[in-house]
Order: C-alpha cells, then structure tokens, then sequence
C-alpha cells in the first residue's frame, strides 16, 4: 500500500512541479507582480513558459504512466531522493512567490552603495526622443506645471548641456523613495533593473530644502521643486530644490530600465 | 605600487541580509532564467528528434583543436544565454558531439556573445567604449583559447556525469535522467512527440534544480553583500583584477547586461572592470551549479580555477603595462 501510494506520488510530482511553476508565472504575469520583478523585455517570455509548461504538465499524465523503480529508495535515481528533489523544485519557488515583497529595503540598498553616490548609474548623453517629446509637450502644455521627470532623466540631463539649459529653474515633478541619513543631504531614489530586480541599482538625486517628519524607504512620495544642476569641481550633479512632498501611490512601473 | 590604493575597508562586510529581498531577488532570477532554461530544453528536444547522430560531428574538423576553434566561432555566430544553454550541450553530446568541443561552445555562446559586445559599448559610451569591448572580447578569447585546449585533454568519463556519459556512450538518442523514468501508456504510441516531450521534460527538470540552487547562492550575495567593500581595493594594481573577479561571482549578472553595472562602479579601474567583464560569463556561484547539471563536480571546480587564473593574469599583466 505504501509503495503503491510512493509510487503515485512519484508519477504525479513532475506534472505537480511544472504545473505549480506554470500557474506561479501565469500568476505573476495576470496578478501585474511581473513589474515588480523583470525588466518589461522579458515579461512575455514569462508567460508564454507558463502557457507552455501547463500543456507539457497535461501532455505528461496523457501519454505516461506510473513506473516501476526498481533502484533503492535513497540511492541517487531512488523514490525518496526524487521526491526530495521535486520539494526543492516546488517550495522555493512557491514560497519565494507569497513572501517577496514589492520592492527592496533600505539594508539592500545600503550594500548596493545607495548612500555613496549621487547616481549610481551610466547616464544616457541625451534624453531619449520618446522622452525628449513628452518633455517638449510638457513644457509647451502649460509653463507654469511641473514637467513631469524620472530621477534618471535629471541625471541625463545634468550630462547633456543643451537640454540642461532647458530645465534650469524649471518646476519638476518626479516619485520616489526618500532616503535620509545622518551628515549626508535627503535624496530622492529610485531603483534601475536591466534584466530583473536581482541587478537592481539605487539612482539618486538630492533634495533641497525643508524636509520635516520621517519617511519610510518603502513608502513612494511625489516631489515637486524646481530643477538645479549646480557644479562641483567641473562635475554637474542635479538637484531639485523642494517646493512639496506628499506620499503617493505605486506608479506603474516601480522599477526603471534603460 | 601593487598595494597602492589598498586601505583596509572600514565598511562592514553587509549590512545585514533581508530575507524578504533575498527572496524577492531569488523569484526574480528564477522567472528571468526558466524561460529560457525551457527554450533550451525545447530546443534540445528538437535537436533529439531531427538531428541524425552523428551529423555535427561529421560537420566539425576531425583535429580536436580545430574542433575548438569552431566551437569558439558557433559561440559568436548562434549565441545562447548561460541557462538556455545546459540542455543543448548536453544533447549535443549525447549526439556524438565531442564534449570538449560542446564545452567550449556552452562557455563561448555567453562570453562572445555580439549582444554582450554591444551592451558593453552602450554602458561604456562614455568611458572609451571600443577599448572596452576590444578588451573584453579579446581577453575572453584568449582564455577560451587556453580552457578549449585543456579541455581537449581531457577524458570524457573525467568530465561527464555518468547520465550525461551513459547516453552518449550507447545511444546517443537515450536519455537517462536520475529517477524520472517515463513509462507510455499503452496504446499511446506517438513516436516523435513523445520522445520530444519526454526530452523536454527530462532536460528541463534535471537542469531546473540546478538552476534554483544557483539562484539561492546568487540572490543570498547580490542582496546580502557590501559592494562598496571591493572599492578600496579597486583601483590597485594586484588586488583590483580580483576584486572585479570576486564581484562577478557574487552578483551573476547575464552576460548581455553586466556590462551596464560595472560601468557605473567608479571606484574600479579598467583592469578590474575587464576582469569581471571576463570572468563573469565563463562561470560564477549561478552557472557553477548549472554546470554541476551535466558536468562531475572536480571537472567544474577545474574549470572554475583555470578560467579565474586565466582572467586575473591577463588582467594583471594588462594593469602592469607601463
């Protein structure tokens, strides 16, 4: 009875691992988690493997049945072994899915350098077209509303004089976490991922001005201020000079990617 | 001069380890890599069912070293990404594809990779970029060159994994995964389609497992270590190469998106940006386990030591130059 019930187990565990995985990425993907977790070049992948490994699940039951296995129960091919190896294949993954939170913490960014650099990034020599035009368009909507920014389009702009010109003075509105630390200027930061939020980089900008109260680093907040590029040694580091701070609301995107 | 620079890091080790981040890093990097662990295993399905035995290796010169220097040119021409390219290999081998020049192939698809080539000139647009990427390509072919021809030496049972072996020594087209033995039901005999499913299967969740472990290591150092400790030692001489090496086996990053991260850590000097450039690709705590997939343990911890020492002398002899 019990070696008729192991040997069950045994057939149905790869169908349980690869559906489980399946529905994990078909989750992530429909549930809109997939944002929190890979650069957007890659999120399609995510559900056409999840697509594909629910019909191999299916595919599996249809044309196999159980086996027997002959090996002993602990030997490398045995039942018991296979059956810790389809836990590991199952458990992590499953459990990874329900505790990840939705962005990294401070003590992440503390090990990634947040604190030590001002943008902790490779910056674009000039802003993208697609970016350059919304820009435009903003600055011609209305001149006295805030131009809409990433943290990330500041830093580009402090390496692209001509565009730079554009912005001096200029009200900004931009979200992000607000990093504070002793002896070192408040910051606004965001993280940048290039394949998944596994390589996810700190890019910041520091703020100026009345900052009152205690911000969380896992809270988003809204800065509106104006634009600053002042220079230091020949070196141009944006700043935005706070005109208000209010929390917000995730935006769609929680990561940048370049 | 070689200890120039070199201050003892009054940084702490880490800051501390966030389990929810070590979490959410290691869901990150398995959705990234399992797709493209699938496609491999698809790919490697096809390769079973359509692909004669012994046709590659009738293609490929009949001189081992030649064979590698082919491999090395597959590499640029039909690159891979590091998890997709497991069940290939293997199948490849199992097709009567002589393992050294499979391998050279499995560690020449990241490393030469065009698209690598390219992130690299976009991430150092700034910074010199075509001495970067003339550097990085031609640094990492001359340690292909040397790990090709040490793998040409080699036996294949003192490489292989007795399943990966076994296979390739009977019929190439048999398959043995430890334990997961598919029985058709009777009546359901569908020749191609099962064989390809049962070796898409096969290679996907043999590999898998390898695959979580790596990213375990992977998530535990790229959340849990202090990268702002290799900083004091990044511009010296001797310790900045190790300290690039050290860094890409801690943060196992994909080949055609290191070059965006190191780019932006200032405190490294070329030598030791190169050295992680190098180093990365060829192997780290993420494909040291993938590898353990199809390969035996000793061969990998060899090849571990040969293409580190490879990367951090060319590297130092780079940063000697007057």
């Amino acid at each position: 009875m019990t070696s008729r019930f192991i040997r069950q187990l045994s057939f149905f565990a790869p169908a349980a691992v690869m559906s489980a995985w399946g529905t994990v990425m078909l989750h992530t993907f429909a549930a809109g988690r997939i944002q929190e977790l890979l650069n957007p070049m890659f999120r399609s992948y995510v559900f056409i493997a999840g697509v594909i490994l629910l019909v191999l699940s299916a595919i599996y039951l249809f044309l196999y049945e159980p086996a027997a296995n002959p090996a002993p129960a602990l030997a490398p091919t045995g039942r018991l072994r296979q059956l810790l190896r389809w836990t590991v294949l199952l458990l992590p993954v499953v459990a990874a899915s329900v505790l990840a939170p939705s962005t990294l913490s401070a003590t992440t960014m503390s090990n990634r350098s947040a604190m030590n650099s001002t943008t902790g990034v490779a910056a674009m020599p000039t802003m993208g077209n697609a970016t350059a035009a919304d820009v435009k368009q903003a600055l011609a909507a209305d001149p006295n509303q805030p131009v809409p920014v990433e943290v990330t389009d500041l830093i580009t702009l402090a390496r692209s004089p001509d565009q730079m010109k554009t912005f001096v003075g200029r009200k900004v509105r931009t979200v992000g976490f607000i990093i504070t630390a002793p002896n070192a200027a408040p910051k606004v930061l965001r993280w940048m991922m290039w394949c998944c939020a596994a390589d996810a980089q700190p890019v910041s900008v520091e703020l100026k001005g009345p900052l009152t109260g205690t911000y969380k680093d896992s809270e988003w907040y809204e800065i509106v201020g104006t634009a600053e590029f002042p220079s230091t040694l020949g070196q141009v580091s944006p700043r935005i000079d706070i005109d208000s701070v209010k929390p917000t609301t995730e935006p769609d995107e929680p990561y940048l990617s370049p | 001069m070689f200890f120039a620079a070199f201050d003892l890091p009054t940084a702490p080790a880490s800051s501390g380890i966030s389990w929810p981040d070590l979490a959410l890093s290691f869901f990150a990097i398995v959705l990234e890599g399992a797709p493209f662990l699938l496609l491999g295993a698809i790919i490697s399905g096809l390769i079973d069912v359509f692909l004669p035995a012994g046709l590659v290796k009738d293609m490929l010169p009949r001189s081992k070293t030649q064979g590698v220097f082919a491999a090395m040119g597959a590499g640029v021409i039909f690159p891979l990404c590091e998890c997709g390219a497991m069940p290939i290999v293997q199948r490849l081998i199992r097709k009567g594809v002589p393992p050294a020049v499979a391998s050279t192939y499995m560690l020449a698809a990241p490393a030469l990779n065009p698209l690598a080539m390219f992130g690299t000139w976009l991430a150092f647009r700034n910074q010199d970029p075509w001495l970067m990427v003339v550097l990085r390509f031609g640094f990492s072919v001359a340690v292909l060159i040397f790990l090709g021809l040490w793998l040409t030496g080699l036996r294949p049972e003192n490489m292989l994994r007795a399943e990966t072996l076994l296979g390739s020594r009977q019929k190439p087209e048999l398959s043995p995964n430890p334990g997961l033995v598919l029985a058709a039901r009777p009546g359901m005999s569908l020749g191609g389609l099962q064989q390809f499913t049962g070796a898409v299967i096969r290679d996907f969740t043999g590999v898998l497992l390898f695959l979580v472990i790596g990213a375990a290591a992977a998530a535990l150092f790229s959340t849990g270590f202090n990268r702002s400790l290799l900083a004091p030692i990044g511009q010296s001489v001797f310790f900045g190469p190790l300290a690039g090496i050290l860094l890409a086996q801690l943060l196992c990053l994909c080949s055609t998106t290191d070059a965006f991260i190191i780019a932006a850590f200032a405190p490294f000097s070329v030598p030791a940006k190169i050295a992680f450039l190098v180093a990365g690709p060829l192997i780290d705590l993420k494909l040291y386990w993938l590898y353990r997939s199809t390969f035996q343990p000793k061969f990998v911890h060899g090849l571990w030591l040969r293409a580190l020492a490879a990367t951090f002398i060319l590297t130092l002899f780079y940063s000697l130059k007057p």
